[in-house]
């Protein structure tokens, strides 16, 4: 057993991987800090499952070389590669009981039965399931059977944690609540983390950096503030984000973005016949039909709550704005939108590159 | 409301619409209910009544079953114990004795057969009484036998439902040519067979290890279990011949090994094509999680995938365990008198002079379902469904 607290760095060293004739992931390379919780942030099919499964041993690279700390395990098994890992699906053995299925890791490795039974109450301690230790998986709830992965997870004080999209099986209050634990958690054992989610909620909230990935090629890596207000392209900045952000598709010509017969000032400078600008909802505000960047009719408001949605068209497009929740405006009023300058993102539309 | 919509109104329907159509989703409608339930009343009658005639029978005599059928006990003829009297007792070796001796013959014939090319042992000759014996035999082969073609089938549809096997056609080829040219050595050239055999294979790694990249075309996993399955699309007749020539070539013709291992071998292919299967519809994160966990290959397969098929893998015995009670083709064949089973009892009821002795047959029968419901009874308890409830997801 390796001692508490090792933290280890992980490196995906231009790791490549096919199915046949399928490319799923094409030169990856990632480097993650010891003690660092790290988001594999993709939408299905982008190759972050396979990633991690590449990490896990539980598929072998095409080509590249993977490390963990100092030591290239590319070819070692992976339970010599002292990781753990939560399912998606939990996988918990159905016909052992809480205490049998936390202590499993520990029972394999043989330690002596007193040993054993203290870990496996001090692991669920940690996730406040040592009242349900006799009982069996089909049993408790989701979030409960959540925890018991869990808690066999880190009952081996692993050098690094998997997880494959672990909350996506709960209802969203449930969610949200798991999210925090687990932030917390992986804040005070400190073990490096690499985390799989579709969810970019997910991703803002529990990473220290977020890993972007698409068709096998990692877009961005980032913090999560640095991916939400410097995407470095057109995938990433509609990626992330709730309502997404607004493109528009134009010129851009010297200082000036054109569109639907608008010119639309810009801070940056170019000659690109196929740009698109993208404007977050938040950035932009609903206005009188003169004083606007643009003007156009609400084509419908949406009330969230602490806000309104007012999607507006505009020519052939349609601008989403988040305004103020006593908002008032309805269907087909007139009404003027202002895209600031500085909030305007511009990318080349061919490449998906961002021009700054 | 129109006046289309009253004849779909459960109360407004006549009584033959009534008859017809179901009162409920997942009901059956009565015309329904009376067809289905006479049919499965008329078919269990089918299935019961031999049983209980064979029953009934073996309490008769002579005489009771010579005068025509007769069915009901005390009113159409009187009961005797004569048919079991004759089967159990009659013998003067006959007694609880018996099976202990005849388990120890088979232990020791077992040995001497193991031990043979060390040290020569005399075989052990049968005690008379034989239905004891057969009783005996029968036992031990189906258990033992369905024991070791349960735990090789399973393993073998484990490794097949996990593990992606590549073997090369060309190697193949050499393979098969190789064993040619064992036999042809044996046989023609005189050569011992250990010393062609031994060449053999190491010539077969050499080749394959030296042209086996050149070949292109392999083959898969599923190519390699209707290979497996292959082997019982033969009928059991045709090779019987050949595998009475085998047996008694190793000199394992009237052995109990010779009956255990065929019946292994022969239902192989059952257990493997039953529980590859069950194995294949395990969600397979259970295993790589117990992987990742660091649980070795046969740790995951006893820990976790065994206990999970649990009702799989009783159906399985079940069947195997029913097939080699009642097989009968392979023992007359290769048995004479030490391993004769209990179907080969039956049929030995069966006499050239005395025609068939109904009564006699019966008991013996009814002594050889006793202990099939018995294992229908106790596996039947593992093959309760749920037991993957809560593995994954919720």
């Amino acid at each position: 057993m390796t001692d508490g607290n090792t933290k280890a760095s992980v490196k995906f060293d231009a790791v490549q991987k096919s199915f046949g004739s399928v490319k799923v992931l094409e030169e990856f390379n990632l480097e993650v800090q010891p003690g660092e919780f790290l988001v594999l942030l993709g939408a299905s099919g982008s190759g972050k499952t396979t990633a991690l499964r590449i990490l896990s041993g539980l598929e072998a690279p095409t080509a590249g070389r993977v490390h963990i700390g100092d030591r290239d395990v590319t070819e070692v098994l992976p339970k010599y590669r002292d990781i753990s890992m939560v399912f998606q699906s939990y996988a918990l053995y159905p016909h052992k009981t809480v205490a049998e299925n936390i202590g499993f890791p520990l029972k394999v490795k043989k330690l002596p039965k007193a040993e054993m039974d203290a870990a496996i109450l001090d692991a669920a301690k940690q996730v406040q399931l040592e009242a349900l230790l006799d009982r069996y998986p089909r049993e408790l709830s989701g979030g409960q059977r959540q925890r018991v992965a869990l808690a066999r997870a880190i009952i081996r004080r692993p050098s690094v944690f998997l997880m494959d999209e672990p909350l996506s099986n709960l209802d969203a209050k449930l969610r949200g609540h798991m999210r925090a634990e687990l932030k917390h958690m992986q804040g005070t054992l400190g073990i490096t983390t690499i985390y799989v989610t579709h969810d970019q909620i997910e991703a803002m909230t529990l990473a220290h950096r977020v890993a972007v990935l698409e068709k096998g090629v990692l877009q961005q890596l980032a913090s999560p503030s640095e991916i939400y207000n410097n995407p470095a392209n057109l995938f990433v900045a509609q990626f992330i984000g709730s309502p997404a952000m607004n493109v528009i598709h134009g010129s851009l010509e010297g200082a000036s973005f054109q569109t639907n017969g608008a010119k639309v000032k810009t801070k940056v400078k170019g000659q690109i016949a196929k740009a698109v600008a993208g404007v977050r909802p938040e950035d932009c505000s609903v206005t009188d039909p003169k004083k606007g960047t643009i003007s156009g009719q609400i084509y419908t408001t949406e009330l969230i709550g602490d806000h309104t949605l007012v999607t507006v068209n505009w020519g052939d497009d349609q601008i989403v704005v988040k305004a103020h929740k006593d908002f008032d405006g309805k269907q087909g009023d007139a009404v003027g939108v202002v895209l600031p300058p500085e909030n305007l993102y511009i990318f080349d539309e061919t490449s998906g590159e961002r021009i700054r | 409301m129109s006046v289309a919509h009253t004849k779909f109104d459960l109360q407004r329907r006549s009584l033959l619409e009534k008859m017809f159509e179901p009162p409920a989703v997942g009901k059956m409608a009565p015309v329904a209910k009376v067809v289905v339930y006479s049919f499965l009343a008329i078919w269990s009658l089918f299935v019961l009544f031999p049983i209980y005639w064979v029953i009934i029978t073996s309490f008769k005599d002579a005489a009771a079953v010579n005068q025509g059928p007769s069915y009901i006990p005390f009113v159409d003829f009187q009961p005797t114990l004569d048919a079991w009297r004759i089967n159990f007792t009659a013998d003067p070796y006959c007694d609880m004795a018996a099976i202990a001796r005849q388990l120890y013959l088979l232990a020791h014939n077992s040995f001497a057969f193991v031990l043979s090319p060390v040290v020569s042992i005399p075989p052990m000759e049968p005690q008379i009484c034989k239905i004891y014996l057969a009783f005996t035999n029968s036992v031990v082969i189906s258990i033992v036998s369905t024991i070791f073609c349960v735990a090789v089938g399973s393993m073998a549809a484990y490794a097949l439902a996990r593990i992606q096997y590549r073997p090369k056609f060309g190697n193949i080829m050499i393979f098969v040519l190789l064993i040619v040219g064992v036999i042809l050595a044996t046989t023609y050239a005189g050569v011992p067979w250990w010393m062609s055999s031994a060449v053999a294979l190491a010539l077969f790694f050499f080749l394959a290890r030296a042209l086996g990249r050149h070949f292109k075309m392999s083959l898969g996993n599923g190519d390699i279990l209707f290979w497996i399955i292959s082997q019982r699309i033969l009928p059991p007749i045709v090779v019987v011949v050949p595998l009475y020539v085998m047996f008694q070539a190793v000199r394992l013709l009237d052995t109990h090994l010779a009956l255990i291992l065929l019946y292994a071998v022969a239902n192989l292919p059952i257990v493997v094509w039953l529980m590859h299967d069950f194995f294949a519809n395990l969600p397979i994160e259970l295993e790589e999680s117990a992987q990742l966990d660091g649980a070795t290959r046969f740790g995951i397969f006893w820990e976790i995938v065994m206990p999970l098929t649990r009702p799989g893998l009783a159906a399985t015995t079940l069947l195997i365990l029913v097939l080699n009670w009642n097989e009968y083709l392979f023992a007359v064949f290769l048995s004479t008198v030490k391993v004769q089973t209990m179907p080969i009892m039956v049929a030995a009821k069966n006499t050239g002079e005395k025609g068939v002795l109904w009564w006699e047959m019966c008991a013996v029968t009814v002594v050889m379902i006793i202990p099939v419901i018995i294992m229908a009874v106790l596996l039947t308890r593992f093959i309760s469904k749920g037991v993957l409830l809560g593995a994954v997801k919720g």
